[in-house]
């Protein structure tokens, strides 16, 4: 771990640049008036992978250190925050795809969704600083690119609605600034407190894989099918674990 | 009894105790389409789980072939799951996607069955104090399995007693390949990370083919992402304790 300071602008470096990354799920929509509901569908699929690589190499890293029992229990609070958090905001079964412009109560849930979400990310990638530099900025951009995904399906969204290309692209970005803010929040309580490790690393793989069941997947299997998500899941869920395994062996 | 006696008694008990994973149902009587739904659901964390704990012992013995057998495990449910679809698949008196179904999770987790039996074999060539343990630890971790199985066979219209039965038959392979794996193990273990990984990716594919899409047509996402979340962190607790 390098000296605070330091470590804390890595991590608002890194989270930033996975924010803004996710700008770039407007550029479909520059060459295309609107994308197939299908190929949504395909990239849901494979941000949902990318999100479930990330949870395992999580929960994993927590269950390495022994600290079986508060990893567990960390994700069952990573669960419960977030099955409250959809409850309350009342966002629980908003369709994250939608096939048809949406009204704009729903157009402004599915904006606050995405910012709820981008905060559990945030403590992943946080917390994965606090392990190591390297986890750190692997699983930020791994989240990078999911972020990209995911802000085509917003964009989508906001496209019916007729937001402009340069609105939503700064409404992409603005709904990943939690992200940025839990990455340095988590990093700094673990910092502080070394014993919350395997709580926060549960809590972390517990809500993602809570957010990939109950956002991603039902509209990744509405719109592209079990057959393709089953595939492109598998594979890049796959893909994410083997990448953090070769990036181990490389750099030490 | 001679060691390979002992091994393949050992197995054999492994095996039986799938056959308990049937017996929740003994106690559902209505069987309604939320219930197959939350059935499929429970499958999926149980095996997820399961998936779960397979990959991070076969890292633990080479990650590479580890992955190479989960590739080879999703290459495998997709090659049988187009053979089944275009077969007029029967399984009793159900036919169709049920029945498709039920062939699918029989033949995962029988396939799966095997690399753990190269796992007992392994683990008791490693020595005899530590057997009876590793027995229980099996035996017990086979109740959950049975469960998954009879989850998915049940609420489509199987007995009870058809349910344990194959619950059972999907862990023959244990004692089969426990023998083997124990009398040549300086042999098998080179494969085990092989198998560990080709379980792990069978089943993942098998989740998400089959029991999750499934689960989401009938019950609500809340319900699906806390009933996955809860038996995934059951079976993980179980595995580490146990």
């Amino acid at each position: 771990m390098a000296s605070p300071p330091d470590a804390v602008l890595t991590v608002l470096l890194y989270s930033s640049l996975a924010a803004l990354v996710a700008a770039a799920g407007v550029l479909p929509f520059a060459v295309r008036a609107q994308v197939p509901m299908r190929w949504l569908g395909c990239a849901y699929a494979l941000a949902s992978g990318f999100m479930l690589g990330a949870a395992y190499i999580l929960m994993a890293e927590g269950l390495r250190s022994m600290a079986t029992l508060p990893t567990i229990l960390g994700a069952g609070l990573g669960v419960g925050y977030t099955f409250w958090m959809h409850s309350y905001s009342g966002t629980g079964e908003i369709e994250t795809l939608p096939d048809e412009a949406v009204g704009a109560i729903e157009g402004y849930k599915l904006i606050l969704l995405s910012a709820l979400h981008s905060a559990s990310e945030g403590v992943a990638i946080g917390v994965g600083m606090a392990v190591s530099l390297r986890l750190g900025i692997f699983l930020a951009l791994a989240l990078a690119v999911h972020n990209i995904a995911e802000a085509m399906g917003l964009t989508a969204a906001l496209r019916l609605r007729r937001v402009s290309l340069k609105e939503s692209a700064g409404l992409c970005i603005i709904s990943d600034v939690p992200m940025v803010m839990m990455a340095i929040v988590a990093y700094a309580i673990v910092a502080a407190a070394p014993f919350l490790l395997p709580w926060v690393l549960g809590l972390s793989a517990g809500a993602l894989m809570y957010l990939v069941l109950t956002e991603l997947l039902p509209a990744s299997y509405h719109q592209a099918g079990s057959g393709r998500v089953a595939v492109l899941v598998s594979l890049s869920a796959g893909g994410i674990v083997m990448a953090e395994g070769l990036l181990g062996m490389l750099v030490r | 009894m001679t060691p390979v006696l002992l091994v393949f008694f050992y197995g054999a008990i492994t095996a039986l105790a799938t056959g308990l994973g049937a017996l929740p149902f003994l106690f559902v009587r209505q069987v309604s389409y939320r219930m197959v739904a939350f059935a499929n659901a429970s499958a999926a964390g149980l095996m997820l789980g399961a998936s779960f704990g397979l990959i991070l012992e076969g890292t633990g013995h080479g990650a590479t072939q580890t992955l190479i057998g989960g590739a080879a495990g999703v290459l495998f449910i997709s090659i049988a799951h187009h053979f089944l679809h275009d077969l007029d698949v029967g399984f009793g008196k159900l036919r169709g996607a049920g029945a498709r179904q039920i062939v699918l999770i029989i033949a995962v987790m029988t396939v799966h069955s095997f690399s753990e039996g190269v796992a007992v074999g392994v683990a008791f060539g490693g020595g005899q104090r530590l057997a009876a343990l590793i027995t229980i630890a099996i035996a017990v971790h086979n109740i959950p399995e049975g469960l998954a199985i009879s989850a998915v066979m049940r609420p489509k219209g199987s007995s009870v007693l058809s349910c344990a039965l194959w619950s059972v038959f999907s862990s023959l392979p244990q004692p089969l390949m426990a023998v083997p794996a124990f009398l040549f193990v300086e042999a098998f273990r080179p494969v085990l990370p092989y198998g560990l990984g080709f379980a792990a990716g069978a089943m993942v594919f098998m989740v998400f083919l089959e029991l999750l899409p499934e689960a989401y047509e009938k019950a609500s996402r809340p319900a699906v992402g806390l009933i996955v979340s809860l038996t995934l962190g059951l079976m993980i607790l179980f595995q580490r304790y146990i």
